[in-house]
């Protein structure tokens, strides 16, 4: 069987190439994160809750397991998007910077107008997970829109 | 604002990802710019001038030169 020689890469196409790897090693290792993340609260619960719920406060850990699983989160839900923030190129900054402000407008008009939603008797109180869920729902539709609209 | 990127790029017979890679940004930059959806800033508008060795008004077009 005669093997077809691929063409020669231009330096350009190399180093996209190079730039794609990262991303999937990048996603990779996230997705890692947040699987060592869930297995950890799952195999350590000792309550009934849910780390992503309205349940949360029902979930029940060792100290030590709670610090382990607090510092990834931190590295997931910091660190690692703040070392991505600093590697991707322009036009994905934008797109991040419109994301992280759909995230935070999301909440600075959510929560007050929860609050008094319920205040006037629509719906249950406020909750922390919710709050949380305005941020990441908020975030996510900003990153959309910027991705495909603008 | 209008760009010339598109041509330039076929003139060299360069793909998306060929002027990606030496302009260091992604593939996806290098399309919305050619598509209009980017303005680069410029530090990269200087960059694609440096590397297509012209001008930068020469390449881009605000639509309202006297």
């Amino acid at each position: 069987m005669i093997r077809k020689s691929r063409p020669a890469l231009g330096p350009g196409e190399a180093r996209s190439r190079q730039r794609d790897m990262r991303q999937a090693l990048y996603i990779g290792f996230a997705a890692i994160i947040g699987g060592v993340i869930g297995a950890l609260t799952g195999a350590f619960d000792r309550g009934e809750g849910h780390l992503f719920g309205t349940d949360w406060d029902k979930l029940e850990l060792d100290p030590g397991i709670a610090i382990v699983i607090a510092g990834l989160l931190g590295f997931g839900f910091a660190v690692l998007p703040l070392y991505g923030f600093r590697r991707i190129d322009e036009l994905k900054r934008d797109q991040n910077l419109i994301a992280f402000t759909g995230g935070a407008t999301a909440v600075l008009a959510g929560f007050p107008m929860w609050a008094v939603l319920h205040a006037g008797g629509f719906g249950a109180a406020p909750h922390p997970f919710g709050v949380w869920m305005l941020a990441f729902v908020g975030m996510i539709a900003a990153y959309l829109y910027a991705r495909w609209r603008l | 604002m209008k760009n010339r990127l598109k041509v330039l790029r076929a003139e060299r017979d360069w793909s998306q990802a060929e002027l990606a890679g030496r302009l260091d940004v992604s593939r996806q930059a290098v399309n919305a710019i050619e598509t209009g959806k980017h303005d680069p800033s410029l530090p990269l508008a200087f960059r694609i001038a440096r590397l297509f060795d012209m001008p930068i008004e020469d390449i881009f077009d605000d639509g309202d030169a006297a």
